[in-house]
């Protein structure tokens, strides 16, 4: 026991000794307060309205880190987004166990790494917008519960690092609007592949889940009404009017498409959904760019298949890097008698953005953006062609 | 005599104008008892911006920055790192939220961080070249 104390003492001694330099614990933080005003109501972009407003791109975070010991450090970070009423929420919650100098291993709450912003998503200071382009930063959730392993290399002059992640998202999700309903994605799995040399970078990754969305015919939600009108317009004839067959009078627009089977795998219950990403970067200190293309692909059909993808250019004088970006989200329906059905629903739209911004850097800690939107929408099915214009001013601090 | 005094203020002056010069370089350190010879500019940037954690000879690394504002900070951001203040505040917002990485430590002047890095064979740190003693290993001069 006595034996046992000593050699403990003795490694403490040891560990302070090696580690006396990153032994403390670390805090930072992040907040970014943004104003929006949008021009026309008809289009809906970053939930913003014509009323403008400070609350949806207003975010606070905290992180707090400390090195336990050589080998494992803490980090939390705790996020309140004025989106979501201010309710705080932990982003990041985990234990990152460092294997060796270049293989981490991280339990614990952890972000979904689909998108080469997606670590820092939230971290206005590090990207010159007020937000990431909503055509193609698209995706419902950000945290799961799980492990990841990144593994990083340097052969010559490129640097690189494989990232691969296993989890789950048990929670609330957004879809189509305000509207949150219960989500369980299972068996969430991906890798991501990043490289850079010089001033170039490239990020390739892959994600995959099995989703199930908490919503049924009749339970009075968008997703559940969408439910029950996909059930009833696939088993009516074709050619027959659906409101006539079935006596709903608000199932009156329809037209029946006689395949009951369409309807099977319309709501989201444990089917698989991938998601592909690809981008390339570039930045020279003085001008940079970004281009990222990304695919989403659900093999449940109450929320169509899309592609979307943007570029953005920057050039930076002194403190000022004023930017452009174009973006794009085109969804696409499925064949057959299955896209008959979203057909029938309208599900599919076609989305983009022109974004014309300038970043000032106040002092090294302090950004003031600026920007302005336009926005595009389109349905064919329902004849929409929306266009509406996105006012936006933020003020981003790290500290 | 009003010659000699002439002479002697241009002496002055010119030294002045050298010290000047040799304040304005800047000296890339480890501990004298740090095993590698020269580093080159590019492993030592790897080193600073969290992209590598060992020096040549496969030791720990671990880099210490002088406190913001210092002219050898100012000179090894500008120079060696080829970003400003605010690039590289944004670069290590990217890594530090989301718990890949910590900037190195903030640690004083060239006294400062001469004493430390003289102390730990795994510090790599960069001071005026005029601070330089026998503590420490010169493995890049800019």
């Amino acid at each position: 026991m006595i034996k046992h104390k000593v050699s403990l003492a003795a490694a403490i001694a040891l560990a302070v000794s090696q580690s006396a330099y990153a032994n403390d614990i670390n805090v930072n933080g992040f907040l970014s307060v943004g104003a929006s005003m949008l021009d026309n109501d008809d289009v809906s972009i970053a939930g913003a309205d014509t009323t403008g407003g400070f609350k949806n791109d207003t975010i606070l975070g905290l992180q707090i880190s400390k090195q336990v010991n050589d080998k494992t450090s803490v980090t939390g970070q705790l996020v309140s987004r004025g989106e979501q009423d201010y309710k705080t929420e932990a982003s990041w919650a985990f234990v990152t166990y460092n294997a060796n100098n270049n293989t981490d291993l991280r339990m614990g709450r952890l972000r979904v790494p689909a998108f080469y912003y997606s670590d820092f998503l939230e971290v206005g200071y590090a990207y010159n917008w007020v937000r990431p382009p909503v055509e193609v930063y698209r995706l419902p959730f950000s945290s799961i519960d799980g492990l990841d392993l990144t593994h990083s290399y340097s052969a010559g002059s490129v640097d690189g690092s494989v990232q691969v992640y296993y989890g789950r998202f048990q929670g609330d999700m957004a879809i189509g609007g305000d509207e949150e309903y219960s989500t369980d994605a299972k068996n969430l799995t991906g890798i991501v592949l990043s490289n850079s040399f010089g001033n170039f970078g490239t990020r390739l990754s892959y994600h995959r889940a099995e989703i199930n969305i908490d919503a049924a015919a009749g339970d009075g939600t968008a997703l559940g009404n969408a439910i029950g009108a996909a059930t009833a317009i696939a088993a009516v004839p074709a050619g027959i009017n659906v409101g006539t067959a079935t006596g709903n009078a608000a199932l009156a627009g329809f037209t029946g498409i006689g395949d009951a089977s369409a309807a099977d795998d319309f709501a989201p219950d444990g089917q698989t959904t991938t998601f592909m990403q690809a981008a390339v970067s570039y930045d020279n200190g003085d001008v940079s760019m970004v281009a990222e293309w990304t695919a989403l692909e659900n093999d449940y059909l109450a929320i169509p298949d899309d592609t979307a993808w943007m570029v953005t250019v920057a050039k930076r004088f002194g403190d000022y890097t004023p930017h452009l970006t174009y973006s794009y989200d085109k969804d696409e329906y499925e064949s057959g008698s299955e896209g008959d059905l979203q057909e029938a629903l309208g599900l599919a739209f076609e989305q983009s953005s022109i974004t014309l911004g300038l970043r000032y850097d106040y002092d090294a800690a302090t950004a003031l953006k600026f920007e302005v939107q336009t926005n595009n929408e389109k349905n064919d099915s329902t004849d929409l062609d929306e266009t509406g214009t996105l006012y936006s001013v933020a003020l981003d601090l790290v500290f | 005599m009003k010659k000699f005094n002439k002479i002697l203020k241009t002496l002055a002056i010119s030294s002045v104008l050298f010290a000047g010069i040799a304040q304005a370089e800047v000296a890339v350190i480890v501990s004298a008892s740090n095993g590698n010879g020269a580093i080159d500019q590019a492993t030592i940037a790897r080193v600073f911006l969290g992209k590598s954690k060992s020096f040549p000879d496969g030791s720990q690394a671990v880099p210490v920055d002088q406190n913001a504002g210092t002219a050898s900070r100012e000179a090894f951001n500008t120079t060696v790192l080829g970003k400003s203040a605010s690039q590289l505040k944004a670069y290590w917002s990217r890594l530090i939220f989301t718990g890949k990485g910590t900037p190195p430590k903030e640690s004083g002047d060239d006294a400062a961080v001469k004493a430390l890095v003289a102390a730990n064979p795994n510090l790599i740190g960069y001071i005026d070249a005029s601070a330089v003693d026998g503590s420490v290993k010169v493995v890049h001069k800019f």
